[in-house]
């Protein structure tokens, strides 16, 4: 197997982009990756391309195939990745693969959504059908309402409060309002979210116990990175990112099948395999994008990695150590809460925010200082497919 | 309407219940199932409330919630309550069979659990 270098990592700002469609952004963020690689004119060996709802939200099929044309790439080789929420991770693994196989050399991976093309009751249907048909499904539970009932026995077991949860929202949109990428830009408080007497207007439930700002939004977004063997790259003008370590594990379908289902087995065997193929610990990695769809996952996530003991996630974020300057900075970009989450986007985002910090990249006021290994993990379903990537700086 | 018809699947060789179907038993890997009813009465495992309902539900909220039969089959099902503040993990659950949304104009049946005050 060879070792493989993230050479080009590009991204489109996630947010309402009511003038793109998905074929556009996809196309967006591959020319930005492909250009911060400098190919220029050259083409690429395969692409892979990573959608959740193409199919469901644009009645569009073959995406993979129409974009290769769109971007005169024509003939490599292209496939779609549809893999739930963890498209985007699977992508880049199967990128990954191909390169590290020996059978292509250069590879372009790109995940998008355009999840506002709908009605949010029509994107909470769509993000709703990766449930269980009969045991899940018919019953109108959604991915909120599935975090909701994971919250709620996450508290009483270990202890969990909503001043946690409240935590990890102001980071995390704190982080946004720095980020041009991001979706949410907005600084929030405690005072009010949770509390002033305005805040049960200004946080609503959404899924009790869970509310408003404990939810990532619904947005449109894409990313892209370019993959080459470590070998090939010769006098780059920016240091190539090692893909040192990847996992990936499943779990039950439905969340009740699950022995203890506090227990993210997924996440722990997805962290496990990438950090030992890479030869860290959870305490050598120093930038981590942990997937917080909902603020509860960043601190179960964060647990489940091996960054703190189960029960002391929430009390990490309450004592600053998951912000920037903390001991494991988690989600300086925003996360899923504030960049957003355009499901197939995410897992590829994940990865090119990652890239950004290594090469130092982000700007004084969200780089974590000389930062040289991150952790990514990209959490499809309600954790029954978990993707994760361990990234080094290789200095050259 | 008040028989069941929710079925779950006890392995023949070692007895594991599962719900939903599956192939292959998640234990010992043995393809042959029994069925089983759904008995007695459910213990409430977890709840929610949810406000953003999908595409298909006219009603402002939905209360759901993973609740354990007596045989120990645990099945997801909607909560008769107006609201969760009567709820608490741990209580005893009546499961009815109503229905749970409508499809193309179609009522769809599903479980429906009711608090035992
Ligand atoms: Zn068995």
């Amino acid at each position: 197997m060879r070792d493989v270098a993230i050479i080009g990592a590009g991204m489109i700002p996630f947010g309402r982009r009511d003038e793109d469609g998905l074929m556009d952004m996809l196309a967006y963020s591959s020319l930005n990756a492909l250009d911060d690689a400098g190919l220029g004119d050259k083409s690429v060996d395969a692409v892979y391309v990573a959608s959740m709802g193409a199919g469901i939200l644009q009645h569009q099929t073959a995406v993979a195939s129409a974009l290769v044309d769109r971007l005169s790439l024509l003939p490599a080789a292209a496939e779609m990745i549809e893999n739930g929420p963890a498209s985007g991770g699977s992508a880049v693994k199967m990128g990954l693969l191909a390169v590290a196989s020996g059978y292509y050399d250069t590879v372009l991976v790109v995940g998008g959504e355009k999840m506002r093309d709908v009605t949010g009751w029509r994107a909470t249907d769509f993000v709703a059908t990766l449930t269980h048909p009969l045991a899940e499904y018919i019953y109108g539970v959604t991915l909120p309402g599935m975090a909701g009932m994971f919250t709620r026995l996450y508290m009483e077991k270990y202890g969990v409060t909503r001043e946690h949860l409240v935590q990890v929202a102001i980071k995390n949109q704190k982080m946004g309002a720095l980020n041009p990428y991001a979706h949410v830009e907005m600084i929030i408080t405690q005072e009010g979210i949770m509390d002033s007497p305005h805040s049960v207007v200004n946080n609503p439930p959404v899924a009790d116990p869970l509310r408003l700002y404990d939810a990532c939004p619904v947005s449109d977004g894409a990313a892209a990175v370019v993959l080459c063997p470590l070998d090939m790259v010769k006098n780059a003008k920016k240091p190539p990112i090692l893909i040192a370590g990847f996992g990936q594990a499943t779990d039950t379908h439905t969340l009740q099948e699950r022995e203890d289902p506090t227990d993210l087995k997924a996440v722990t065997l997805a962290a496990k395999q990438a950090l030992e193929m890479a030869k860290l610990k959870p305490s050598d990695i120093h930038v981590a994008e942990l997937h917080d769809a909902f603020t509860i996952l960043e601190i179960a996530e964060s647990e489940h990695v091996g960054f703190f003991k189960k029960g002391e996630g929430g009390k990490a974020v309450a004592e600053g150590k998951t912000q920037l300057g903390g001991t494991i900075p988690i989600n300086v970009s925003g996360g899923l809460k504030a960049r957003g989450h355009p499901v197939g986007a995410t897992g590829v985002a994940q990865v090119v925010e990652t890239v950004w910090q290594l090469r130092h990249e982000v700007g004084k006021e969200r780089q974590v200082k000389g930062a040289k290994t991150g952790l990514t993990v990209n959490f499809g379903g309600f954790g029954n497919n978990v993707v994760a990537f361990a990234l080094k700086r290789v200095n050259q | 309407m008040n028989e069941i018809p929710v079925v779950a699947h006890k392995c023949k060789n070692c007895g594991k219940i599962h719900y939903p179907f599956h192939d292959r038993c998640m234990n010992c890997k043995a393809r042959e199932f029994e069925a089983t009813k759904l008995e007695g009465n459910a213990k409430l495992l977890t709840f929610t409330q949810i406000f953003n309902l999908p595409w298909g539900f006219d009603q402002r909220f939905l209360i759901i919630g993973v609740a354990e039969f007596e045989n120990g089959v645990k099945a997801m099902g909607q909560i008769a309550a107006d609201s969760i503040d009567g709820l608490s993990l741990g209580m005893k659950m009546k499961a009815l069979w109503k229905p749970v949304r409508v499809q193309a104009g179609e009522k769809v049946y599903g479980l429906m659990f009711e608090p035992i005050q």
